[in-house]
């Protein structure tokens, strides 16, 4: 609409151009300016902004502590059915502590469901009315769970030694890799942590959980070549291959090194 | 007297004057082309024709697959056409350059979702073509009317092909849908993925039935309709077999919008092999030269070539003409213009492990560049530009820097910090090291990406004969080979190792090994037909295609980086080395899953809500 009347106004301004008489251009085009400006109040947006909210919590159902997320893994699919029966999917992603909030969102009723973790997959949605302060949390059960995280630092090389255990066994993914993300922030994890200690120190697994050995349920990573006097944060990923290839995250432990 | 005199002049003219004018209203508008005036003549058959086979989805030299610029005409932006992109003579922005065969101009697997392509538009210009010409059977005869329908069903079955490679099932629409119809009939239902590919196999087969067995360069004849149909029904085939293994879970795959049942895929094979073996002893494969390099060069370059089953051609007075030439090669050997997309060593190494380390670990020295392309297989380098090779009078002098001495492996050298390394390396072509060039007039910089990054250049399609004042923009005009002999042996070879027929395969391998100047394989598995394909297939827009269908791109492209062949000139022996290092831009390739399918585009999910569900985890 905006474009509308800017390009009319201007094909006025040209049009009036041609006339010599200054006075009669400028009064031709407040004339015209009033018109417009006249025309572009009579329609009032009669929605509400969006000015409704949604928060909660990620829970993980093994520990029923915060669900460890990663950037880029967690999201929290909304879909405006009070809007459209199609709807286009919104998504909240969850934030690094395992919570997720959105603060502007339109009030309606929204079907909720999160998708894209290394959890069990969700298929009943949450159908519920969102207003201000709305919220309501997640309990996901983990793919696998990392337990017994030590870690070990001599020099300059850490070793970081963790055992791997799965809640539900049974149609499990295929468990691709393992491996740590190193990061100089406390933001850490896939995507965020540095290749060379990151990446290139991944172990391939490749096997379904119910075929790994005890000793291959007990991992050990060794992260060579940190810089001196520098503080690092690591943690642990296990790579599932599930729809979306996500990982199983460890806490994050801080690093100094000497 | 004088006044009823008037009155009869004036009456008659009157009667004259509205009897004659009448006759003259009753006539058909002028300023309207009408169906009888198209359809009722060769000509106006065939400017209708090129309308369509113009907007064909064929992947040539111009295709965007990320849909490319926007584009502006006359103050109407249109985005993300893809086969006919803003800017059309980037064509360094090809689907290579996400996979791995090259890298380039993308930061990553930029292309996965698509540009919305959505060629309904032309689909309806096919109907309508259906439709209309059997009302013109006594102007056309009834022969050219049936030859003219198998036409029109090949070329529905090549729009309809575009589409379900990208998003599965789609609308099958087979009738001129009325505007005025209500919105329940226009909003037509998504069919199922196999019902889709099942409908191009048939198109394809009346194609086959009706078209007759030659045509002119460009235009479809039955054998391009069997050789696209065994394409087809290859990703079909696989579809159906790697498809059911490796998925995303979603509504659209539960209703079958998405996917095809694996007990189908030798149903598509056997349909794939048949349609193959139709071709034989119709086409051969391009062996006219005996140098066997410049045979293979020549394949792509010269006309009339009995290998060549359907081109798409380009000329410079048409406004139609390609860049191909002048963005592939450095602007050291064109007139204007650069280039961004570069062969990878991973590339390279499917042909062969390059001898560039001794036994011992220390890398080869080379008295010139050059020497190392000695006893490569003749395909290999027709198909890159290797350093120390030559193109219009110019050597491809690449040089990644200097060492000014150098002691130890190759594997140690390359694991180091670049901090701790003694070479010397520059983004300016001036740089010089003792008096010596650091790098060459085509690489490899530092900075920018107009020079290679892997040490290779793209040779396959280059015309070596243009001189370099002429290779420019818009001005190349060779034709992009949409379907050539080679690959229908690659898809004959591939159904018939996924059916276990493997003596076939290995013969259609051989067949090609043979004219590549390679050495003959003894067994015929489905790795090996399929390295085949990637190597014979290389830069013509299939690998993408195949890493998808063969449902392993999540797994090839998982944290990606290629390598490069970086020579380095070491100062003190006077000698060159080459290194197996990550390509020097260290992109990263990543495919998520469910870029198997692409999105079904947004506006049009907005038209028509009976589009969805759309595909898994969009």
């Amino acid at each position: 609409m905006a474009k509308t009347l800017t390009c009319t106004l201007i094909i006025l301004i040209i049009k009036n151009l041609k006339f010599k008489d200054m006075k009669k251009l400028m009064s031709r085009v407040l004339l015209g300016v009033c018109m417009l400006a006249s025309a572009a109040c009579t329609k009032i947006d009669n929605y509400g902004g969006p000015n409704a909210s949604f928060q909660g919590r990620l829970i993980d159902a093994t520990t029923h502590a915060n669900f460890e997320t990663s950037q880029n893994s967690i999201q929290v699919q909304l879909e405006q059915i009070s809007w459209s029966a199609t709807p286009t999917p919104q998504f909240i992603p969850s934030k690094s502590d395992g919570t997720f909030e959105d603060t502007k969102l339109f009030k309606g009723t929204y079907r909720i469901i999160p998708k894209g973790g290394a959890f069990w997959p969700v298929y009943d949605s949450v159908k519920m009315e969102i207003t201000q302060g709305s919220s309501h949390d997640f309990e996901l059960t983990p793919y696998v769970v990392i337990k017994n995280l030590t870690h070990e630092l001599v020099g300059t090389t850490l070793t970081l030694k963790y055992d791997i255990d799965a809640p539900v066994v049974a149609g499990l993914p295929t468990i691709i890799d393992t491996q740590p993300y190193v990061n100089t922030t406390k933001l850490v994890g896939a995507g965020a942590s540095i290749r060379d200690y990151s990446e290139t120190r991944a172990v391939a697994i490749n096997k379904e959980f119910i075929d790994l050995t005890p000793g291959e349920k007990s991992i050990t990573l060794t992260i060579p070549n940190l810089i001196s006097g520098r503080k690092f944060f690591a943690r642990v990923g296990v790579r599932l291959n599930d729809s979306f290839k996500s990982s199983n995250f460890s806490e994050v432990i801080e690093i100094d090194v000497p | 007297m004088k006044s009823i005199h008037k009155i009869i002049i004036a009456i008659s003219i009157c009667v004259g004057a509205s009897i004659t004018s009448c006759q003259k209203l009753n006539i058909a508008p002028t300023n309207i082309i009408t169906p009888d005036i198209i359809f009722s003549s060769e000509a106006g058959v065939n400017a209708y024709l090129a309308n369509i086979y113009r907007a064909l989805p064929i992947e040539d030299f111009k295709y965007r697959p990320d849909g490319g610029d926007d584009i502006n005409i006359n103050g109407v932006n249109y985005s993300h056409p893809g086969f006919n992109p803003g800017n059309p003579w980037m064509n360094f922005y090809c689907s290579g350059a996400v996979t791995g065969e090259m890298v380039g101009p993308f930061g990553g697997m930029d292309i996965g979702g698509g540009f919305g392509f959505w060629p309904y538009g032309s689909i309806r210009d096919v109907n309508y073509l259906i439709e209309q010409l059997p009302n013109h059977k006594a102007q056309l005869t009834e022969a050219r009317v049936n030859a003219l329908l198998g036409e029109a069903h090949f070329l529905r079955a090549y729009f309809y092909f575009g589409l379900v490679k990208r998003y599965g099932g789609v609308p099958i629409i087979t009738k001129v849908q009325d505007p005025a119809a209500p919105l329940s009939e226009l909003q037509v239902h998504r069919d199922k993925e196999q019902a889709t590919w099942d409908f191009i196999g048939a198109e394809l087969d009346l194609g086959y039935q009706m078209m007759p067995e030659t045509s002119i360069p460009g235009k479809a004849n039955r054998y391009v309709a069997a050789a696209l149909k065994s394409r087809a029904m290859l990703y079909a085939g696989c579809i159906a077999k790697y498809g059911s293994v490796n998925f995303v879970d979603g509504e659209a795959r539960s209703a079958g919008y998405v996917g095809i049942g694996a007990d189908k895929a030798n149903g598509y094979f056997t349909a794939a092999f048949d349609a193959a073996k139709l071709l034989e002893g119709h086409y051969s494969l391009y062996n006219a030269n005996a140098d066997k390099v410049q045979n293979y060069v020549d394949l792509f370059l010269k006309s009339g070539s009995p290998e060549n089953i359907f081109i798409k051609q380009y000329s410079i007075n048409s406004g139609t003409a390609h860049s191909w030439d002048d963005t592939f090669s450095p602007r050291y050997m064109t007139a204007n213009a650069l280039s961004r997309s570069y062969p990878t060593l991973d590339l390279v190494q499917r042909f062969t492990t390059l001898q560039i380390t001794n036994v011992d670990g220390t890398p080869k020295r080379f008295d010139n560049l050059v020497d190392l392309t000695a006893g490569l297989e003749p395909r290999l380098l027709a198909t890159v530009y290797f350093p120390g090779s030559t193109l219009r009078g110019l050597m491809f002098d690449t040089q990644r820097g200097i060492y000014p001495s150098f002691s130890g492996t190759a594997a140690a050298e390359v694991a180091k910090q670049p901090s701790q390394r003694s070479y010397i390396i520059s983004g300016d072509v001036n740089t010089l090291y003792q008096g010596k060039r650091v790098i060459g007039f085509t690489g490899i910089s530092t900075s920018g990406d107009e020079l290679t990054r892997t040490g290779f250049y793209v040779r396959k399609y280059i015309d070596y004969n243009k001189p370099k004042s002429t290779v420019d923009l818009y001005k190349s005009e060779q034709p992009w080979i949409d379907l050539r002999y080679a690959e229908v042996l690659l898809n004959r070879a591939e159904a018939a190792a996924e059916l276990g027929n493997t003596g076939d395969a290995l013969t259609c391998i051989n067949q090609i090994r043979s004219r590549a100047g390679a050495t003959s394989v003894n067994n015929a598995t489905i790795d090996v037909v399929r390295n085949e394909r990637c190597m014979e297939l290389a830069f013509e827009n299939h690998y993408y295609w195949d890493l998808k269908r063969w449902r392993i791109a999540d797994v090839v492209l998982d944290n990606a980086r290629f390598k490069g062949l970086m020579p380095y000139y070491v100062f003190n022996e006077n000698k060159y080395i080459f290194l197996n290092e990550t390509e020097t831009f260290g992109r990263n390739y990543n495919f998520e899953k469910k870029y198997y399918y692409e999105p079904i585009p947004g506006g049009e999910l907005g038209k028509n809500p009976n589009l969805y569900p759309n595909n898994p985890n969009y």
